[in-house]
């Protein structure tokens, strides 16, 4: 029973083309914002398997930068993050591979955010419908589901007094 | 209260006197442990979210990023206004809703996922059609949206709900089997018959592939939206009229699931067989993907 309430099957409120490849996506990258507590400064994403395929036709780069500019998933703002995140100053890279080492499943992420001193590394996997889910922080396995639409705030601050911890200093 | 099958949810409505949109209320009311009134303003601001997606894909002519759909929306709604329309007023208004929800979401404007994005189109499409040609009230188009995810619910937890996991049956079938099983109850069907219509419009759409040019969630994705809500309102006016599915809705929906394991992975949504690998649908890809990187 993956589903449970009547929102999991009517909704989320998003914005298109994708529950899968742009809602999903979008969670990733707001979590992330929460998690550093505001819009990063740096960023370098790496998209793998169906991700690196078909992100531009999906709108994939543009959903993760909105999540990380803060937006949610039906921010029609998502469709303009990349001059967004220029106009903030928020440095931005791409990159793309074919499978991802840590986590198997075709919609994947690999995040690495840099604000002031410190250095945070998520991966997180889109498991559709709008459903997506964190597995990794700085090399340590998680598992934190995230349903498009909900506010991460308090989930991702959970992860905060350790986020000492997890946000590396860059040495 | 848990349902897991079609029939548990008839036993359920009869036993309890109620329709199946309200016994999806109870159940998420026990689930979520909010009360009532919070879930039904939440799915009312769903409900007011499909209308303006509606509305603004209804005059909205511009193309999507892609190139490769936007538009037919309004030729649709013209040649409605013409009177030219052959399948009459329900059904060609569905079409033009559903055809704008669909460019709206290709177009990355908002939409509300029932149950995915790739579907979306086709719950608003029949729900505003009801409520344009005979009134129904936006109270109970929101009762209808428990009713399809109720519907969905038995559905996507039997089954699949997404394209890259059952393809296309799974996708535009669930909503349209979703939308039918609405109407009839809308309309004042018993739980039966909704099922019923819901077990129609599925069959109906068996075997579908997931087959979306360059990847992208617009041909033939939007179109079937639209051609999903003739074949609710098919199936809905047949269980309607009293005439019954041979086969029962819990076996059609496990037909879907095993017809989905067979499919190859070619046909759920990869973009590697079908009407994407025509001569046409390879091209796009060249240049829309050549284009940009
Ligand atoms: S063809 Fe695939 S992507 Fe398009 S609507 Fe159907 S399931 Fe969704």
């Amino acid at each position: 029973m993956e589903f449970q309430s009547c929102f999991d099957i009517i909704g989320p409120i998003m914005v298109g083309p994708s529950s899968s490849h742009t809602a999903g996506v979008v969670s990733i990258g707001k979590f992330i914002y929460e998690l550093v507590g505001d819009y990063p400064q740096e960023v370098n994403i790496v998209f793998y398997d169906s991700f690196a395929e078909t992100y531009q036709g999906h709108g994939t780069d543009k959903a993760l930068l909105g999540g990380l500019l803060g937006m949610d998933t039906d921010d029609t703002r998502i469709k303009h993050s990349l001059e967004w995140a220029k106009e903030v100053g928020m440095e931005y890279k791409f990159e793309f591979a074919e499978s991802c080492e840590y986590y198997d499943h075709p919609n994947t992420t690999m995040v690495t955010v840099k604000h002031d001193d410190r250095l945070v590394k998520v991966g997180g996997a889109s498991l559709g419908g709008g459903l997506s889910k964190i597995f990794m922080i700085n090399e340590k396995m998680v598992d934190i589901r995230l349903n498009a639409g909900d506010d991460f705030t308090v989930l991702a601050r959970s992860y905060q007094p350790r986020g000492k911890v997890l946000m590396e200093a860059i040495g | 209260m848990k349902i897991q099958s079609m029939k548990e949810l008839i036993e359920v409505c009869e036993r309890e006197q109620k329709t199946i949109g309200e016994i999806m209320l109870m159940m998420e009311i026990e689930k979520s442990g909010r009360d009532k009134e919070t879930i039904i303003s939440m799915m009312e601001e769903r409900l007011i979210k499909m209308k303006e997606a509606v509305d603004s894909g209804i005059k909205d002519a511009s193309t999507a990023p892609s190139g490769i759909s936007g538009g037919d929306a309004v030729k649709m709604v013209d040649y409605v206004q013409q009177g030219k329309s052959l399948s009459g007023n329900y059904v060609s208004n569905a079409m033009s809703f559903s055809l704008a929800t669909s460019e709206n979401n290709a177009r990355m404007g908002v939409i509300v996922a029932t149950p995915t994005a790739g579907a979306a189109g086709i719950l608003p499409g029949v729900l505003f059609s009801l409520h344009k040609n005979d009134g129904t009230p936006y109270k109970n188009l929101v009762m209808g949206l428990f009713t399809a995810s109720m519907l969905g619910f038995v559905i996507a937890n039997r089954s699949f709900i997404s394209g890259a996991a059952g393809g296309c049956q799974a996708e535009v079938g669930s909503a349209t089997a979703m939308a039918a099983g609405t109407i009839v109850e809308l309309k004042g069907g018993t739980p039966q018959q909704a099922v019923n219509a819901t077990a129609i419009a599925m069959k109906s759409l068996l075997g579908l592939v997931c087959d979306p040019v360059a990847g992208l969630v617009e041909v033939p994705c939007i179109k079937r939206n639209v051609i999903g809500t003739s074949i609710a309102f098919s199936a809905a006016d047949m269980s309607l009229a009293g005439i019954e599915s041979r086969i029962p809705c819990d076996e059609v929906i496990e037909a879907m699931y095993r017809i989905g394991k067979d499919m190859p992975r070619t046909l759920r949504e990869t973009a590697l067989g079908g009407l994407a690998t025509t001569e046409t649908g390879k091209q796009v890809k060249e240049r829309l993907f050549c284009k940009k990187s």
